[in-house]
């Protein structure tokens, strides 16, 4: 297996806070990877740099082998790298359906195309279908309860077929049978080939789906390997607990 | 009870039409003439006021533009058939879209209050051109463009075609954003624009190309104007208060719609105008809008047709759960799709 995603020697400075610091990781291709550590240790920070929201102070990030440290967000969208956000950000003023269609990543003749045509109604049908959204496609996205934004926003950002996602805190503020549900998701795009890099605080949840872990701290990996032997890590239990 | 929109347009285009054959007095046919002018620029503000949810200051700027590039290419000309400004009407509109489009470039980096700022700034730097580039405006004394040489007896007939064209061009444009993907990406932009970027919408492109259209639109209007009155000054032809009329009209209508804006503009024109006509006060109408802006903030924060819209949906919807509230088994009283959303339940 090849590595999907590789950051190296990445640094972000906020002031004199370094929230990331010489950072080099990677995510191989199939895996769902997690990315966990104490509050503050710039997990989301290194999302937003690798997804292009921030721009890096020093380091590399190569998608699929190519530079594309300081790429425009949109670009990377649609190369295939995808993420979504830790309060599920979705569009309330436009309905289920066109939250899906407007994430399609259309280019400039497709815009001056119907708002929602019949190829993007058959192309949203089967991620509505799968995400049990059919039913509800003509609400307004304000009209959902949290839980199924943070559904909506996961499946509007696979309309692109990307090849990673990144997925900020997916369980966050969500009830048990839609962790469950997440997971499944997870699980089932996992297999058909979509691999994830997950932030994510509900270890249960990381222990069940994840592997390997990754784990920051102060804006550097600690640790990668297998999630059984992120437990017993002296170095991550001195991160998390103090020593 | 919804007319399709279609046969609402065509209604509204046959009024538009006939409105002048019923042998209205001069001062009427003036005050329509305003009422038009100021639908067509809030239509064309709401492109990018309402839709991508930038509120530009800055359109008036644009207004003046168009009243000052007619007057440039009028200069010292005599009309033969007095027709010939509207011909050129699209090169004024090309005018203001060219120089839109750098502006737009520039200040749609900035976002909502800052980049209100930025664009009442450009106005503010129009303005002043205006007043000093002598040679090109006449600077304070004014400029003159050649007097129209229509009939006393139907002179406003013309100007009132040209600006209901020009309203009906803009609708026609605003209906086809709403129905295309522009419209979509315009509103995720409004709605998150960040977000939106990174989904893959082209959200640089598609906001200068609605404010591009939107200004050029103005400045067409502008120059229609400009011809009307025939001699322009630079605190009339690039006045703040125009501005905010606009944006007042599409306010109180409701940004986003199609109609909100024409309906702002009738409400809003007319009732200055008469109230113009009888109290001879010229800025006591002032007032008045402040007091209107307020009440609209309190009552009425998204405009009077999206308030009207979300009164019907609920009722709507408050009638099919009833309907669907009966025999099967006693069910819940909401419908499938609304427990569905109140609950979560998407993935049980």
């Amino acid at each position: 297996m090849s590595d999907l995603l590789r950051v190296h020697d990445l640094t972000k400075i906020f002031g004199g806070v370094r929230a990331v610091d010489g950072a080099s990781l990677s995510v191989q291709e199939g895996t769902i990877t997690a990315l966990i550590g104490p509050n503050g240790s710039g997990k989301t920070t290194l999302f937003n740099i690798v997804t292009g929201y921030l721009k890096a102070d020093g380091g590399l990030v190569e998608f699929d082998g190519h530079d594309v440290t300081g790429s425009h967000p949109g670009k990377l969208y649609r190369q295939g790298l995808s993420r979504t956000f830790q309060q599920a950000r979705i569009f309330p003023q436009l309905t289920v359906l066109e939250n899906l269609v407007v994430a399609g990543g259309y280019g400039w003749r497709q815009l001056f195309t119907s708002r929602v045509g019949r190829r993007d109604r058959e192309r949203a049908a089967a991620l509505l279908e799968e995400f049990r959204l059919t039913d509800i496609s003509d609400l307004l996205a304000s009209e959902l309860s949290y839980g199924q934004r943070k559904l909506l926003e996961f499946a509007a950002v696979l309309m692109s077929n990307p090849r990673l996602v990144l997925l900020d805190e997916p369980t966050a503020g969500v009830n048990p049978v839609l962790i469950e549900t997440m997971e499944r998701h997870i699980r089932e795009r996992n297999a058909a080939g979509i691999t994830f890099l997950i932030v994510e605080h509900d270890m249960t949840f990381v222990m069940r789906l994840c592997d390997p872990v990754i784990v920051l701290d102060a804006g550097k990996p600690i640790f990668a390997g297998e999630p059984a032997l992120v437990q017993n890590n002296p170095l991550v239990l001195d991160a998390y607990l103090g020593s | 009870m919804r007319l399709p929109t279609a046969l609402r347009g065509g209604v509204f285009v046959l009024l538009v039409v006939t409105l002048p054959m019923v042998g209205l007095q001069h001062w009427f046919l003036n005050l329509l003439v305003f009422v038009l002018m100021y639908a067509t620029m809030s239509s064309a503000w709401n492109l990018v006021g309402g839709f991508a949810g930038y509120p530009s200051l800055g359109h008036a700027g644009f207004f003046g533009i168009g009243a000052y590039t007619i007057a440039l290419i009028f200069k010292g000309h005599v009309l033969t058939s007095g027709y010939e400004p509207f011909l050129l009407l699209p090169v004024v509109g090309l005018v203001g879209a060219l120089i839109g489009w750098p502006i737009a470039l520039v200040s749609m980096r900035t976002r909502a209050d800052v980049f209100a700022i930025v664009t009442i700034t450009f106005l503010f730097v129009v303005q002043t051109l205006a007043f000093n580039l002598h040679g090109l405006t006449g600077g304070s004394q004014g400029a003159s463009l050649p007097i129209a040489p229509f009939p006393a007896a139907t002179f406003e007939l013309p100007f009132y075609y040209v600006m209901a064209a020009l309203l009906v061009l803009t609708m026609g444009l605003t209906f086809a954003t709403m129905r295309s993907k522009v419209g979509l990406s315009l509103l995720s932009i409004r709605a998150d624009e960040d977000k939106a970027r990174g989904v893959g919408v082209r959200t640089t492109g598609v906001k200068v190309l609605a404010f591009s259209v939107s200004v050029g639109i103005t400045a067409m209007v502008g120059a229609v104007w400009a011809y009307y009155q025939s001699f322009i000054y630079p605190q009339f032809a690039i006045d703040p208060l125009v501005t905010i009329a606009i944006v007042l009209m599409t306010f109180l209508g409701g940004r986003g719609t199609l109609w909100g804006p024409v309906l702002g503009a009738v409400i809003l024109e007319s009732g200055q105008q008469l109230l113009t006509y009888q109290l001879g006060a010229v800025q006591l109408y002032l007032i008045v809008y402040a007091l209107l802006f307020l009440v609209i903030i309190l009552l009425l924060p998204r405009g009077i047709l999206p308030t009207i819209e979300d009164r019907l949906r609920m009722r709507r919807r408050r009638r099919r759960a009833d309907s669907s509230a009966a025999p099967p088994a006693g069910r819940t009283p909401l419908s499938q799709s609304d427990s569905a959303a109140l609950f979560g339940g998407g993935g049980s």
